[in-house]
């Protein structure tokens, strides 16, 4: 049985969709979304319901073969596991944002005194360091927008869709760092000992993405 | 005073120290039976001996000593052993085949069974090329991990021939580095990206994208053969064909399997790579192959091949097999009636090998039938002028003393 580390909410739900049109039903784990962990014998399949940062961690120690998780995400985890495939949902940017009062249009205005906050300390602290611009970066775990709105920094780098809820909280973006989608990650011992069934599954969602 | 200890190391105590200095015992009667000679080399060096050519920054435990020279806590044995055999060893008959059990340090972010400050069991054979010798070192690794009892392992062997040979039909030194690096990271994304974007040849480009694929039993070498695209690949697959030979001849063909896939730091292996696991367990549990290069630094142009093992990881592994020894009640707890005769039989146990614990603290016989529990002796024996008289500890017991 292949064990594969799924971050619950939205993309949970395309995953399962995904896994539908390459052949594996998996309608009943759909449904059971409040388990932690859900066995889908039919398909041979058992999902490991975790927060999204955590799923690479799953994947580098073993507990699970597989695990969907965005590239940003993997990138910031900088786990030890191997990229499978890009499973092309869940589009988003990485972005440096400023608020819009504050008259910065480029990240090379931001200097030395300057202040990020992000989710992605990691990415954030690699990419302004590529270009030269030293910036104090401060990590927070959630609602990265209210970094600038309550004077805490003066530029954030997260994720965005659609951009609208930076707008709304009167942000705009000036820089962007990656594109990120969902990726199929494997367990490097797993790709060795549960070869066949790793290869059908990512076959087969290849196949269909 | 601050009584934590720092990041990245840990005490072993009595029953995991034990255990330990038994698989030690273990793995160093198999590296003896196969001809292998401990050395003990210092556990800080001048830090200028780990410089890698690559540029490879190691993240390593550094610091001045009060000459201002810049010394390094060894991050492997491999290195200083190559130092010993380019100069203290250099007129020695060769191959020699040394081996060491020994902590290392390194600076990295605690994975897991790899501390900052790890214990690694290794050999290596230095002053042999051949393909026998390479299937020595693999086959002495399987045996180890069979015979501490290790269940379902296994030994993936590669070569870096292969990706050279492939990577050397690529002209661009710079996408060779990042293919490589990707194909390090293990990067499958990344990999296909660039190749299907590059201005390589189709067939390159499609070995490219099978690569990753390229694991499984013997029959994969003719796969591998078939495709590849010039003399220097097919040479690694002859190569690893002579070696999977060898260990059939061992009779280990059943735990090895080819992966070609294996790839390792650029710059250090230079022909057959190893990787060993076991199923369930999601790390590698040895590691190694053949560096004829690395000699070249000291002026030492031996080739050689070895692999190393983390200790912590093998007992992890054992833990999750279930097969961590159960330490049974054993040894004689002494009561010293009479101090001379007490003495006088410890001795005589002791030189039987038993385990004695005289009492030192005036126990009554039920406190030293408590403790004796407690300690896991399994038997308490009062002593005096006339006799050794057997205390029972329990209600089945061993009546023998």
């Amino acid at each position: 049985m292949l064990r594969i580390a799924v971050a619950k909410g939205r993309l949970l739900d395309s995953f399962f969709e995904l896994l539908g049109k390459a052949g594996y039903d998996c309608d009943s784990a759909a449904q059971a979304s409040r388990k932690l962990v859900i066995d889908v014998e039919a398909a041979d399949l058992r999902f490991i319901l975790a927060k999204p940062a955590d799923v690479p961690t799953y994947v580098e120690y073993g507990a699970a073969d597989l695990g969907v998780v965005g590239k940003d995400i993997l990138v910031e985890s900088d786990k030890h596991v191997a990229e499978l495939l890009d499973l092309k949902y869940g589009l988003c940017r990485l972005v440096v944002a400023v608020t819009k009062d504050s008259g910065i249009t480029k990240v090379q205005e931001l200097d030395f005194n300057s202040r990020v906050t992000s989710k992605y300390p990691r990415i954030a602290e690699e990419f302004f360091n590529s270009l030269g611009i030293q910036v104090e970066i401060i990590a927070l775990n959630g609602s990265i927008e209210l970094g600038p709105m309550v004077g805490l920094s003066e530029a954030i780098v997260d994720i965005t869709e659609t951009g609208r809820t930076l707008a709304e909280n009167g942000l705009v973006v000036i820089e962007t760092i990656m594109e990120s989608t969902a990726r199929l990650v494997a367990n490097r011992i797993s790709l060795k000992t549960q070869r066949e069934a790793i290869a059908a599954l990512a076959g087969a969602l290849e196949g269909v993405v | 005073m601050n009584l934590r200890t720092p990041r990245g190391v840990k005490d072993f105590l009595p029953p995991e120290a034990e255990w330990k200095l038994e698989l030690e015992r273990k793995i160093r009667s198999v590296f003896h039976s196969w001809g292998y000679q401990e050395v003990i080399s210092p556990t800080f060096e001048f830090n200028g001996l780990f410089t890698q050519d690559s540029g490879e920054e190691r993240q390593t435990y550094r610091f001045f000593d009060q000459n201002g020279d810049l010394l390094i806590l060894r991050p492997d044995l491999t290195t200083p052993i190559a130092r010993i055999v380019a100069t203290r060893l250099k007129d020695e008959v060769k191959p020699l085949r040394l081996s060491y059990i020994a902590n290392v340090f390194r600076y990295d972010e605690v994975q897991v069974g790899f501390q900052r400050e790890f214990y690694q069991a290794g050999v290596e054979l230095l002053g042999s090329s051949s393909a026998a010798a390479d299937a020595e070192a693999a086959a002495l690794a399987v045996t180890i991990f069979n015979d501490v009892g290790v269940g379902g392992f296994k030994l993936d062997l590669g070569h870096t021939g292969y990706i050279q040979g492939i990577l050397a039909e690529c002209q661009s030194p710079n996408t060779r580095q990042k293919i490589w690096q990707l194909l390090l990271k293990k990067d499958l994304v990344g990999l296909r990206n660039l190749v299907i974007t590059s201005d390589l040849p189709d067939s390159i480009k499609g070995l490219l994208l099978k690569l990753p694929h390229f694991r499984g039993r013997e029959n994969l070498l003719e796969q591998a053969y078939a495709s590849a695209p010039n003399q220097l690949a097919r040479e690694a697959v002859a190569n690893l064909r002579q070696i999977y030979q060898f260990l059939n001849a061992y009779g280990l063909g059943p735990q090895i399997e080819i992966d070609l896939s294996i790839v390792k730091s650029l710059g250090y292996y230079t022909g057959m790579v190893l990787e060993g696991y076991v199923p369930q367990v999601g790390f590698t549990l040895c590691s190694g192959g053949r560096y004829d290069q690395l000699g070249q630094r000291f002026d030492s142009h031996l080739p050689a091949v070895g692999f190393a093992l983390g200790l912590e990881r093998l007992m992890l592994v054992l833990e999750l097999q279930g097969l961590r020894p159960e330490a049974e009640p054993n040894g004689v707890f002494v009561l010293p009636h009479s101090w001379p005769h007490a003495l006088d039989y410890a001795a005589r146990k002791r030189e039987e090998g038993i385990r004695v614990e005289v009492d030192t603290e005036g126990r009554t016989e039920a406190e030293a039938v408590s403790y004796a529990r407690l300690r896991r002796f399994s038997r308490v024996v009062a002593v005096d002028a006339a006799a050794a008289r057997h205390v029972p500890l329990a209600e089945k017991e061993d009546q023998s003393c």
